[in-house]
């Protein structure tokens, strides 16, 4: 048994310094410039030496074996450092370029594909799904993997106009911040929460349900002298939240659930101001392990893109060029009554001139 | 004169908040930091009233729950939401 | 034992050219029974088209309020490896860069503690350790602090701060996000682990307007690094990029938004007071163009997904702020945004939202800063306008005597 240590808090994370790769250290602030060698390989330089660093996927959901064969490489041809991106693609740091050959046969090997730097898909920021969310409408993980083994040519190449950021998010709750991508799959909840008349009223706290909904749609009810809940199905828009404090609430519904379609968002401010995503298609079925409709919709929208964009555009710089009447019919979406928006400000998104192309 | 109202009282004030609440409506750190301003006045700080719920926390008392936001409650069954 | 696993759904995502985590997953299988009911169950939910998981609620280990979270299978009975499947958030180091050893350390402990199934990383940015059972939060956590690691945050708490790589590897880095980054995750350890406020708190810091953290659509508080003097030209680098054909017109001069770069193949000048610092030009020649020397923040608050009151991108509050150790210009105004929020904000509603129910006229008076006109696209075009001076009667005829 482990004998009593003294117990630790507050203590944060360990300063970063001890996991610097020397070059860091010594050109620290005082980079001078970097070059891309190819796709997923960029090279930092400033006066204390060139750092290497190669960029490779990973399924983020990873098993302590695929971070110890990362680690394995990096020992092997990193001395040991690697970091992550802010986009879960993992990146070696070597100091010494002709390793830069051996580890990428290593990656290829293990089938991990470098890339995903400048004009590529990245890989894709995504949330749990149906791995571990009790909100979720569909599943991430497995919509990542069966839409990235569609376009991992693109992150393996830098052919595109310019990057494409994709994100999934498995419901509105969007925990992966879908809402400034260029091109984002959102899992949809379309029906209200079902309630469990009979098991409500003793699994939950009345009061704590009735809390838990963000738009006051749950009144207190009683059925049959027992107090239970109602939910104004006028104001759900399927949060889930209610099922987080109360399981005789489920808001999973295999026939109705499914995903849509989100573009032209970004982050950046390269030329534009950054951009949210606006909806491209409002409902796709889940369809899985492969989800067919998705991949071909998100496939689609890259292809068409790849074609009519100019060098450095992005998506929603593309279309805000072209107009979205054209993103339509170039693309072959249906333009619907869904696409309208009748939330907050909704005005605000109506054209208010004679601007249109004929 | 943070020192007229000490530490513990301020808990075992919150405390009884808590404890009033339970099963009615989930009180943030900020309610009973309120709640304690609103009884004492200038004789409390800020402060004070974090050290207040660290001990009431640190102690077993009351502890963290969480629905959408985060609340301080009197300890239950795990997983009371699973049951 | 993993030798009735019989997941023919997941097995077709097995194949293709992307990593698979259904095989990384399996990897595990022989090992863990966790990740052996992960699959089963995740193939029943591939099977119904629905998810089997509950949340949790109160979970989490003595004393801290955040940086776990309970969660539960809807099914146990079927299911025992995941009837509990807990995650552990441990907050990751500045710009995610670490050693084989302190990785395999982590790993390690969760291979003892845990599923040995993780997320790296989280979209707030912490290591995320995916499933385990109540009783091992304690000894993990225990495990982790040992080796010197901490828990992130949850609930209504400042969430765990992440920053890109800045200064460590990247020349466009306009302050030290790395230390910055460290620096506030030290300094609101209480925050962090003991959450006080109305809801989450982000805050991520860019070292560029590239932005790389997503700071300005995932944040609360983005800390963007910006210039405010001219674009730095190595006019000899810019010569061998024009020697190499470089296409100047369309690539550079013809996009930037301000239309502020006079350029030909012999020279390029820069109207830097009209520059808006997108960091295209840099961008597509970074041997020639480098950002300003005079470096500093600017920073915007606000951004948050959906729920409540709509999806937001983050608001310009600080054109410019010096961003140098000890930072004490950024924690006065840091706490000051927290006290106002937290005396008037309302349960669940992010800063942005607050904002715009208060006003920005209100939170900025309340938290001593001045309306710029940086701050908004345009002024107001409706009259509605709340006066708050004018003259009593009195007034008037002492005016009019004038």
């Amino acid at each position: 048994m482990a004998t009593e240590v003294e117990r630790k808090t507050d203590i944060g994370p360990p300063h970063f310094e001890q996991f610097l790769h020397p070059l860091m250290k010594e050109n620290y602030g005082k980079w001078k410039y970097h070059e891309t060698l190819e796709p997923g390989v960029l090279a930092h330089t400033g006066d204390a030496g060139t750092l290497y660093s190669v960029r490779c996927a990973s399924p983020r959901l990873a098993s302590t074996n695929f971070i110890r064969t990362m680690t394995g490489l990096a020992d092997k041809y990193a001395d040991g450092y690697l970091r992550f991106t802010s986009r879960n693609n993992v990146e070696f740091l070597l100091a010494d370029k002709d390793n830069i050959e051996p580890l990428k046969k290593d990656l290829a090997d293990l089938n991990i594909p470098v890339g995903g730097t400048n004009n590529a898909i990245s890989n894709v920021v995504h949330t749990q799904g149906w791995v571990h969310c009790h909100s979720s409408a569909t599943d991430a993980s497995g919509l990542v993997k069966a839409v990235m083994d569609e376009l991992t040519d693109y992150f393996t190449s830098e052919k595109l106009p310019a990057r494409i950021r994709l994100a999934v998010a498995c419901c509105l709750n969007m925990c992966g911040a879908v809402h400034a991508s260029d091109i984002a799959i959102l899992g949809v909840h379309r029906t209200p929460p079902v309630i469990d008349n009979a098991s409500l009223p003793n699994l939950c706290e009345i009061p704590t349900t009735v809390a838990s909904c963000p738009n006051n749609a749950i009144k207190p009810t009683s059925i049959e002298g027992k107090t239970t809940v109602t939910v104004d199905e006028d104001k759900c828009m399927y949060c889930g939240n209610c099922y987080t404090v109360c399981p005789a609430m489920p808001l999973a519904d295999p026939l109705n659930d499914g995903v849509s379609i989100w573009v032209g968002g970004k982050i950046s401010n390269a030329r534009s101001e950054p951009m949210f995503t606006k909806l491209a298609i409002p409902y796709l079925p889940n369809n899985p392990p492969r989800w067919p409709e998705a991949v071909d919709a998100v496939k689609n929208i890259v292809e068409v893109y790849a074609a009519n964009a100019k060098p450095f555009e992005r998506m929603g710089e593309w279309i805000e060029r072209i107009g979205w009447p054209k993103f339509f019919d170039l693309t072959g979406i249906e333009f619907t009554k869904y696409h309208l928006d009748d939330f907050r400000f909704a005005g605000t998104t109506y054209r208010r001139s004679t601007h249109n192309r004929y | 004169m943070a020192a007229d109202v000490s530490i513990d009282q301020l808990a075992d004030d919150m405390y009884e908040i808590v404890a009033d609440s339970a099963g009615k409506k989930k009180l943030k750190a900020g309610d009973l930091t309120k709640a304690m301003t609103a009884k004492y006045g200038d004789a409390i700080t800020r402060k004070d009233c974090k050290a207040a719920i660290k001990q009431l926390i640190d102690s077993g008392r009351c502890v963290y729950g969480y629905f959408g936001g985060s609340s301080i409650e009197l300890p239950r069954t795990e997983g009371a939401a699973n049951e | 034992m993993a030798d009735d696993l019989k997941i023919p759904l997941l097995e077709e995502l097995e194949k293709g050219p992307w990593p698979s985590f259904v095989s990384d997953i399996k990897s595990m299988a022989d090992k863990s029974e966790v990740a052996a009911d992960l699959l089963r169950q995740l193939e029943k939910s591939y099977e119904d088209k629905r998810g089997y998981w509950k949340h949790g609620g109160l979970v989490g280990v003595l004393g801290y309020g955040g940086g776990v979270i309970g969660r539960y299978s809807a099914l146990p009975e079927e299911f025992p490896g995941v009837s509990h499947f807990h995650t552990v958030r441990v907050n990751q180091p500045s710009g995610w860069v670490y050693t084989s050893k302190a990785l395999n350390e982590i790993m390690d402990i969760w291979d003892e503690h845990g599923s040995g199934l993780t997320n790296m990383h989280g979209s707030t940015g912490d290591m995320v350790l995916l499933g385990t059972n109540t009783d091992e939060l304690e000894p993990t956590f225990q495990a982790l602090t040992q080796k010197g690691w901490d828990l992130g945050g949850s609930g209504s708490d400042m969430r765990t701060p992440s920053c890109c790589i800045g200064p460590a590897r990247c020349e466009w880095a306009c302050y030290d996000t790395m230390d910055l980054c460290y620096n506030l995750t030290q300094e609101y350890q209480d925050e962090l682990h003991r959450p006080m406020f109305n809801y989450k708190f982000k805050i991520k810091m860019s070292g560029c307007p590239n932005d790389c953290v997503a700071s300005q659509a995932r944040s609360d508080m983005a800390i963007i690094g910006i210039w405010k003097d001219e674009i730095q030209i190595d006019k000899d680098a810019y010569a061998a990029y024009m020697k190499d054909g470089f296409n100047i017109k369309d690539l550079v001069v013809d996009m930037c938004p301000t239309g502020c770069i006079t350029a030909d193949e012999n020279d390029i000048e820069i109207d830097d007071s009209n520059c808006v610092k997108c960091m295209h030009c840099i961008a597509r020649l970074p041997k020639a163009l480098a950002p300003g020397k005079e470096r500093g923040a600017t920073i915007s608050l606000g951004a948050k997904a959906p729920i409540v009151e709509g999806a937001l991108i983050a608001q310009n509050i600080i054109p410019f702020m010096e961003m140098e150790k000890p930072y004490e210009e950024l924690h006065d105004l840091i706490e000051r945004i927290w006290e106002f929020w937290d005396d008037h904000g309302k349960a669940r509603e992010r800063i942005g939202e607050f904002i715009e129910r208060v006003s920005l006229a209100t939170f900025l008076e309340n938290t001593g800063l001045d309306p710029l006109p940086q701050m908004v696209q345009e002024p107001r075009d409706n009259p509605y306008i709340f006066y708050e001076e004018y003259y009593a009667e009195e007034d008037e005829e002492a005016a009019s005597d004038e």
